[in-house]
């Protein structure tokens, strides 16, 4: 029996949700969070049994968010079509309020390399992903959001500052930003760049969702520190304070507090996007008492 | 300078076979090729990890150190061919049998290929229930045309060991019960399922498995009936009917019909 239609509650707020663990599941559904929306990864959802029929039942209260890893939108040999029907029969059974992926690839030679890799930052692969961006908004019928990404290395026929290259992606396919705060203050560091200067940089009515999430700290051989993207811990204080900065200048926006690794309990998830939360309400209280 | 295609190749050649020679040159001035450790420590960790989920106690068997060895070996051999994790891991039983190190271990294949039946039970899509009404609705004469599509969490493994005991044993942690087996006690056959109470892994008697087997095989009715001697078939097809062992059936175009000719041993 096709489920009805209850977009009303798909709709996904300009407030702080939560990525939704296998792990909390029956956490959701016995304690009913006061959360105003979750996130998950597509494809933790597309065989059948427990984890389907869980998300069926959280979602009928709770507004979801998809979030994909594996379509590898920046894959030279193009995106797999199978791939992409697995995420539209995700879509259609859960009816989320909001689909993203990212400016990154993983599929090359027949592999999934089962890792978020870095694009050079080309004409080629701007133009490639934008076809497949393209592809994807076609095939699924909706606006899909695409992440900026956090990396460790950088090529040297790179050209385009990767800000540019979010916001070009946005302008030629009507595609939204999902700006990864905490990705952007670990590339600031990684590759010297000014993380104000990227928030500024994009185009702030593009941006659909924001996310945070902690990151750690690495020390190479050569005597330098790396950021690592782990999502393992609480959002540090530089991207709380990035993050005040990017709610002024684009508004209020759907917030997702990121935690995949050693994840806490669900109290700890709930505490990170309330201290989002009060961010959002003190920014459009500013702008209320601005316009008053 | 290197096309997309040439800087995502040598990637993979790096993350799979550890080779950085193509893509070191690809990077720029200042950056250092063990940053390239990084990914490649990511999708090592990331699929070792898919492994541990799926054959927990083949794991358990040879110890954590022992599988993680084994894990970056049938990693570089198999790397996941599409980005849906759930599928990968199939040829790890093949592997293990092949696999020099785990020779002592001689059932340790079987066990990895019970674990992936129960794996990919988990998993299996969700299907509509076969029209029960319906089937019962058939003519008596066209009932031998009949055939089934199988629900997809069934499968019906035949193994050479009895490792459903040493998983029963390893899963519950029961000592006593694993130093029980009798691991030369000869071949078994197993049908693995998803029901609502969970994974169910049931050993069947040579008449029931081939009985299953044929109906699961898309044979029609007539055809499985005819091989299955005196055993008691209406009682058997009633139990997988209860179960929702089948999500549809069929019935076969009476030209391409051959009941006799059909049959295979």
């Amino acid at each position: 029996m096709r489920p009805p239609n209850i977009s009303g509650t798909s709709l996904i707020l300009a407030k702080a949700g939560i990525g939704l663990r296998f792990q909390h599941h029956q956490a959701v559904l016995d304690t009913r969070p006061d959360v105003a929306w979750m996130e998950v990864h597509t494809e933790n959802y597309m065989g059948g049994g427990t984890p389907l029929r869980y998300l069926d039942a959280i979602r009928r209260e709770t507004p979801i968010s998809l979030h994909g890893v594996g379509l590898s939108l920046g894959s030279a040999e193009g995106i797999d079509p199978a791939h992409l029907e697995r995420i539209r029969k995700v879509a259609e059974r859960i009816e989320p309020g909001l689909m993203s992926e990212h400016i990154a690839w993983n599929v090359v030679g027949g592999t999934y390399l089962a890792d978020l890799l870095p694009l050079p930052m080309t004409e080629e692969a701007l133009e490639v992903v934008c076809r497949h961006v393209d592809q994807t908004q076609t095939h699924l019928g909706r606006r899909i959001l695409v992440e900026n990404p956090s990396t460790y290395i950088a090529f040297g026929n790179s050209i385009i500052p990767e800000w540019e290259f979010m916001t070009a992606v946005a302008a030629r396919t009507g595609c939204g930003i999902l700006c990864d705060v905490n990705n952007i203050c670990v590339n600031a560091h990684n590759h010297g760049w000014d993380a104000s200067a990227y928030i500024a940089a994009l185009p702030s009515e593009a941006v659909g969702e924001i996310h945070l999430a902690g990151h750690s700290i690495k020390a190479l051989t050569d005597g330098s520190t790396l950021r690592i993207d782990d999502h393992g811990s609480r959002v540090s204080e530089e991207v709380w304070s990035l993050y005040r900065n990017a709610i002024a200048r684009c508004g209020a926006v759907p917030t997702l507090i990121e935690w995949d690794n050693d994840v806490p309990p669900l109290d700890v998830l709930l505490q990170e996007a309330d201290h989002a939360a009060g961010i959002i309400a003190s920014a459009d209280g500013a702008r209320h008492a601005d316009a008053a | 300078m290197p096309t997309l295609l040439e800087l995502q190749t040598a990637m993979q050649a790096s993350l799979v076979h550890r080779d950085n020679e193509a893509v070191s040159a690809m990077l720029a001035g200042h950056i250092t090729a063990d940053r390239l450790d990084i990914y490649r420590n990511t999708f090592l960790f990331g699929l070792t990890k898919a492994l541990r989920l799926s054959f927990p106690v083949t794991e358990r068997l040879v110890g954590e150190e022992f599988f993680e060895g084994a894990a970056q070996f049938f990693i570089a051999e198999h790397p996941p061919r599409a980005a849906w994790l759930d599928q990968f891991g199939g040829e790890f039983p093949d592997f293990l049998r092949a696999f020099p190190q785990a020779k002592s271990i001689v059932y340790l294949g079987d066990v990895a290929e019970l674990e992936w039946a129960v794996n990919s039970a988990l998993h299996a899509a969700d299907v509509a229930q076969l029209d029960v009404a319906a089937l019962g609705a058939v003519r008596p004469e066209d009932q031998g045309r009949i055939w089934f599509v199988a629900h997809p969490s069934v499968s019906l493994p035949r193994l050479a060991y009895p490792v459903d005991a040493v998983w029963r044993a390893v899963l519950a942690s029961d000592d006593e019960a694993l130093g029980k087996v009798d691991i030369e006690s000869g071949p078994i056959n197993l049908l693995v399922e998803r029901r609502e109470t969970g994974i169910e892994v049931e050993r069947l008697d040579e008449q029931s498995w081939l009985f299953l087997s044929k109906l699961c095989a898309g044979q029609p009715m007539e055809a499985a009936l005819h091989t299955a001697g005196d055993f008691d078939c209406s009682l058997a097809l009633a139990k997988h009917l209860a179960l929702g062992r089948f999500c549809r059936f069929e019935l076969a175009a009476p030209e391409s019909f051959d009941p006799i000719g059909s049959t295979a041993a």
